[in-house]
């Protein structure tokens, strides 16, 4: 796991991305963020004028009812879908100046995805979904092999490399999936229910894994839940009401 | 500051995700591959059959030609051998060689079509290598061949096949004559090519070659090989040449015989061509579900951060490996179907347009390269769009699962205009001036698209108006029958545009045939007077050209009961216009006994004005030649040099695509001071019995000449016996397509089936019997024919037209009527809901079979 910690962080010196110069106010930056969608004659407003700073390593987790934008905001993060208005900043990369292709290699090199339904590739094993982001972002290297294949010790699972998805139970996917998640050495990791589909007790097991492998990483880490339990491992605690960010509690770590 | 990225390598992890998703939908992919398999066999089946005629025609020109760039001909009556021992001496020619040739049979090698030639075979060695290849015959064996009458040469191959060798006495058939002959020589050539142009070949010295013909102190031609600036040295020898000889290019000659078959064969291909495109249907259909199955696969592939080109590579890479899976197989199956087609396309061109003597023709291996790459670009091609929409595929797919049949839904609208616009434009292509057959083939395709974009209106206006009656009579099912394909929209109209296509064309292609067959019958029932025909055997089904012995003929102007006897002389003569075909009549009712599409004056100024030296056209050489008008003229080569003669009139005749000149027996016989005559037709008295007739006639001149002497029953039997033989091959043809487009539907029902089953869990476990299921399955089947059937009743009759007014206009110069039965319409209405409901057993078997709790748990 050392490896994923000694090279990352030179941050997006030379990778081509609109950028400023450092701030200092946040590595992740939400700035005025604006979403609305068309609902018939009318337009639900999900966001409005959100702001959010994030500084580095920083566990922030969101809470919120269902339909209050929660899984909006993160797709506006990872670029998955566009903003109406404001800027999202991670170091010094602008994300709304970037087009759909752009954003399509920065997603893929920058950002760790885990999802509530776990979504691994059904047909490929369990080392071939996690190599594909290596893959994808053309680190065929034995140095980057042999990190994969300690993360996949670390999430428990260094004996099932080659089963396929359907042969795992639900907490073994989800812990695939957080290996996919960190295995590229992404900035920001994000996590969409993760435990929403899990047992009460794989959620906490799969809940402190991510945690700590992201703490141990220094990764950033978005979490959306309607887990306060969950919640409860984030150093800063939100609500998503009515479009804007509340802050519920800070520093709040479980023992 | 935007700066250029270099993508990596495309990451082999994401192939795998593509191929696995194929071994794992083994049946999507089987189906995938025989739709592909299909299309391509039929592609090279027909390409290897017209490979092969190609290939037989220039090898059997090749043989007879070798390397002679001109000939001198002559008219009907060939040309006296003095004129090439005059050539000889003159110095104006230093390789020339007299031919005698022409096609035979003999029991004893099989009663094939052979070419007898008869060389002399101290001119032959510039010209071809038949005697100087390989292992030529020993000295001993040429001296025999020279010396000793009734002395042949022929290949060892020909011989062993038919277990003769050297010293084997054979028989020679010839216009019903029979001559005894042996094998003096055995041919052995070095290389498998000319091994193949000689298996057809029998070589005898000149003399004994006029003597077998009947054309003592004669010539067919002589050979001669020019210099390649020669063209003063050909008009000198030109110059040379008494009245009524000419000296032709060969190039000028073989041109003639590929452009007549070229239409039979661009025909073929373009019907090869539309089984591709049912089976493109197919493959169409099966990836687009795939990619409707893996949306939210590909949503969480953009998640994380596989780019849209990368997903369209995927989608293309799994077409590839099903393209050239699919391909190889249907190259396979293509050699193995080609051996039916290369015999009946073999046969056809026999029949219709030249003898070929060449049987091994081997596998080209440029229409297996074809067919292979037509299969695998094609596949390719048709995954373009469901490839597009893969990559269009939002990120968020991964996290919602929206359909995308509100998209299908919106495009319905759209995809009616589009078709009705492609059939205007087809409409559009056909109102042009002209007489190509490709724009005829291009406006075909734009009708057969255009009407497939209207399936998908067809089906929801259809379902509108099916829901109220199937709901009152079915209950609840029949109300969700037409709502499940309605709101499948995207995968059934495909499925129904596959299969309304198949169905189309079997109805376009019927029509066409029947009006055919029709249009033939009535022109045989018209020109056909005569109560008993007689000829000398041949190979042609459609002329007769050998002649028949004079005394014989005497005979049958006494025979009791004979009426009246109306003599015939087929020949072929050069004109201005190329080689044409002429038939000389002394039937004086031809004005009235053919139906003509123009004439000047009445039935008998007609004939009057062919007794003055007027001729008529055949409706395909006139739309040949663009003489289309009163007026025209038409300039032939006879002993007396060219003669020009005024058109009197075109009659529509069914006998040969590449037409013919009729004039009158007495201005030929004057012109070519040629008697032959090489059919007869008699007309009886009324009350006279054709077959007691024709049996004593038989009986009669078998000892002179063995004829084919037939009463006219029997005659018009085999013309259209020839007719159906011509169209074999294009039902078989539309067969396949239509066995394509089933698979298709089958493919289709298939997966929307099992996409269901969900669904069907749901449905099981409130209480849906599996009876009840199987119904529901079948009406939506049945509803799925049917609306493939009514949609392919306008575009089969579409299509009847286009085939009849336009590509056999264009292909082959002759006008059809339309004979519109109501028959094709009800039994393609029949077939389209048969395969649908066929198509939907094994899926209502295999849902019904499934445990609701199986079917629930399905993701």
């Amino acid at each position: 796991m050392s490896g994923l910690h000694n090279n990352q962080r030179d941050d997006l010196k030379n990778d081509g991305f609109h950028r400023a110069p450092e701030s200092g106010d946040g590595f992740l930056r939400l700035e005025n963020l604006c979403k609305a969608y068309p609902e018939g004659d009318q337009t639900r407003v999900v966001l409005h004028e959100t702001t959010l700073h994030v500084a580095r390593g920083e566990f922030i987790a969101i809470l919120g009812k269902s339909g209050s934008g929660k899984t909006t905001l993160l797709n506006l993060i990872s670029g998955i879908d566009e903003l109406d208005c404001g800027e999202i900043w991670l170091g010094q990369s602008n994300l709304t100046s970037l087009n759909d292709h752009q954003r399509t290699l920065f997603r893929r090199e920058k950002i760790g995805f885990i999802f509530q339904f776990f979504n691994l590739i059904p047909t490929l094993t369990v080392w071939e979904n996690v190599i594909l982001p290596l893959e994808l972002n053309g680190k065929t290297d034995p140095r980057s092999q042999t990190q994969a294949r300690e993360l996949l010790e670390l999430v428990g699972l260094g004996d099932r490399l080659s089963a396929f998805p359907d042969r795992l139970s639900g907490g073994e996917q989800q812990r695939v999936a957080i290996a996919r998640a960190l295995v590229h050495d992404p900035l920001l990791v994000l996590a969409d229910e993760p435990t929403g589909n899990l047992d009460e007790e794989t959620g906490r097991q799969v809940m402190a894994l991510l945690d700590r492998l992201t703490r141990q990483a220094g990764k950033n880490l978005l979490l959306v839940t309607h887990s306060q339990e969950a919640a409860g491992y984030a150093d800063r605690v939100y609500t998503l009401k009515e479009g804007h960010l509340e802050l519920v509690t800070q520093e709040a770590r479980q023992p | 500051m935007k700066q250029v990225r270099v993508s990596p390598p495309f990451p082999t992890t994401l192939f795998r995700v593509g191929w696995r998703y194929l071994s794992r939908h083994t049946w999507q992919s089987l189906l995938m591959v025989v739709g592909i398999s299909l299309g391509v066999a039929v592609i090279v089946a027909i390409d290897l059959a017209n490979a092969s005629a190609e290939r037989a025609f220039r090898l059997s020109t090749e043989t007879i030609t070798g390397k002679a760039t001109h000939q001198i001909l002559a008219g009907p009556q060939g040309l006296d051998e003095t004129i090439y021992t005059s050539l000889k001496r003159s110095g104006l020619v230093r390789w020339a060689a007299p031919v005698i040739s022409e096609t035979v049979s003999s029991p004893q090698l099989g009663n094939v079509p052979l070419q007898l030639m008869g060389i002399d075979p101290f001119a032959e060695a510039p010209f071809r290598e038949t005697l100087g290849e390989g292992r030529p015959p020993s000295v001993e064996q040429m001296t025999v061949f020279l010396t000793q009458p009734g002395a042949v040469l022929l290949s060892r191959d020909l011989a062993s096949q038919n277990g003769l060798g050297l010293g084997s006495e054979i028989e020679l058939e010839l216009g019903g004559r029979r001559h005894r002959l042996f094998i003096a020589g055995l041919l052995e050539p070095a290389n498998r090519l000319s091994q193949r142009s000689l298996s057809g070949l029998i070589l005898a010295d000149l003399s004994s070659a006029q003597e077998i013909t009947g054309r003592v102190g004669k010539l067919d031609r002589i050979d001669i090989i020019l210099p390649e600036n020669g063209t003063e040295l050909a008009a000198q020898i030109a110059a040379f040449l008494p009245q009524g000889l000419r000296l032709t290019p060969v190039v000028e000659r073989q041109g003639t015989l590929e452009q007549m078959t070229r239409a039979f064969q661009v025909n073929l291909t373009a019907l090869s061509l539309l089984a591709l495109l049912v089976g493109l249907f197919l493959i169409y259909n099966t990836i687009t579900f795939s990619v409707i199955q893996r949306r939210a696969l590909f949503g969480t592939l953009r998640c994380l951060g596989v780019t849209r080109g990368e997903i369209f590579s995927l989608v293309l890479s799994e077409a590839l490996l099903v393209g050239v899976l699919g391909s190889a197989i249907g190259v396979a199956a293509g050699i193995l179907m080609g051996q039916g087609t290369v015999r009946m396309v073999m046969r056809t061109i026999n029949d219709l347009y030249f003898t070929t003597t060449i049987r091994d023709l081997g596998i080209p291996l440029s229409s297996l390269v074809k067919g292979g790459l037509v299969g695998v670009l094609a596949t390719l091609a048709t995954t373009i769009p469901p490839a597009w929409e893969a990559a269009s595929i939002p990120p968020r797919a991964a996290l919602s699962r929206s359909g995308l049949e509100t998209k299908a839904k919106r495009a319905v609208r759209i995809s009616g205009w589009l078709g009705l616009a492609l059939i205007g434009l087809g409409a559009g292509l056909f109102a042009l001036p002209t007489r190509s057959l490709a724009a005829g083939f291009g406006g075909t395709l734009s009708v057969v698209v255009g009407f497939a974009m209207l399936s998908a209106v067809s089906l929801t206006g259809l379902m509108r108006i099916v829901t109220p009656i199937t709901g009152r009579t079915l209950g609840l099912i029949g109300k969700m029958a037409p709502r499940n394909l309605v709101n499948a929209l995207s995968r059934t109209s495909v499925a129904i545009a596959a299969l309304m296509v198949a169905v189309a064309v079997t109805i376009g292609v019927s029509l066409m045939i029947n009006s055919f067959r029709h249009t033939v019958v009535t022109w045989l029932e018209e020109s056909l007077q005569g109560d008993v025909y007689i000829s000398a055997p041949d190979f042609s089904a459609t002329a007769a050209s050998l002649p028949i012995d004079p005394r014989v003929i005497d005979r049958f102007q006494t025979w009791p009961g004979v009426r009246r006897v109306d003599l015939l002389r087929v020949a072929e003569v050069d004109s201005d216009r190329g080689r044409l075909q002429i038939m000389a009549t002394s039937n004086a009712d031809t004005g009235s006994e053919r139906y003509y599409q123009w004439r000047t004056g009445s039935a008998d100024e007609t004939w009057k004005a062919m007794e003055a030296g007027s001729v008529l056209l055949s409706e395909p050489l006139a739309n040949r030649l663009g003489i289309v008008k009163p007026g025209g003229q038409i300039e032939l080569q006879t002993p007396q040099g060219p003669v020009v003669f005024p058109v009197a009139g075109i009659f529509y005749d069914y006998s040969s695509s590449q037409g013919m000149v009729l004039m009158s027996l007495d201005v030929y016989q004057n012109l070519w001071a040629d008697t032959t005559i090489t059919a007869v037709a008699l007309r009886l008295i009324p009350g006279s019995d054709a077959d007691e007739v024709t049996r004593a006639l038989q009986q009669d001149s078998s000892q002179t000449q063995a004829l084919i002497i037939r009463p006219n029953r029997a005659l018009r039997e085999e013309v259209l016996e020839v007719f159906d033989r011509t169209f074999a091959i294009t039902s078989a043809l539309q067969v396949l397509a239509t066995v394509v487009a089933f698979i298709g539907v089958l493919n289709a029902l298939l997966l929307l089936q099992l996409e269901k089953q969900r669904e069907v869990g749901i449905l099981r476990s409130v209480g849906l019997t599996a009876r009840q299921l199987w119904k529901l399955v079948m009406i939506e089947t049945g509803l799925m024919g049917l609306t493939a059937g009514l949609l392919a009743i306008p575009a089969g009759y579409a299509l009847s037209l286009i085939l009849i007014y336009v590509i056999n206009q264009r292909s082959f110069g002759w006008t059809l009527q339309m004979d519109l039965g109501f028959q094709p319409f009800l039994q393609a209405l029949g077939v389209a809901i048969l395969a649908a409901l066929l198509a939907g057993l094994y899926p209502a078997h295999k849902l019904g079979r499934m445990a609701a709790a199986d079917a629930i748990r399905f993701e």
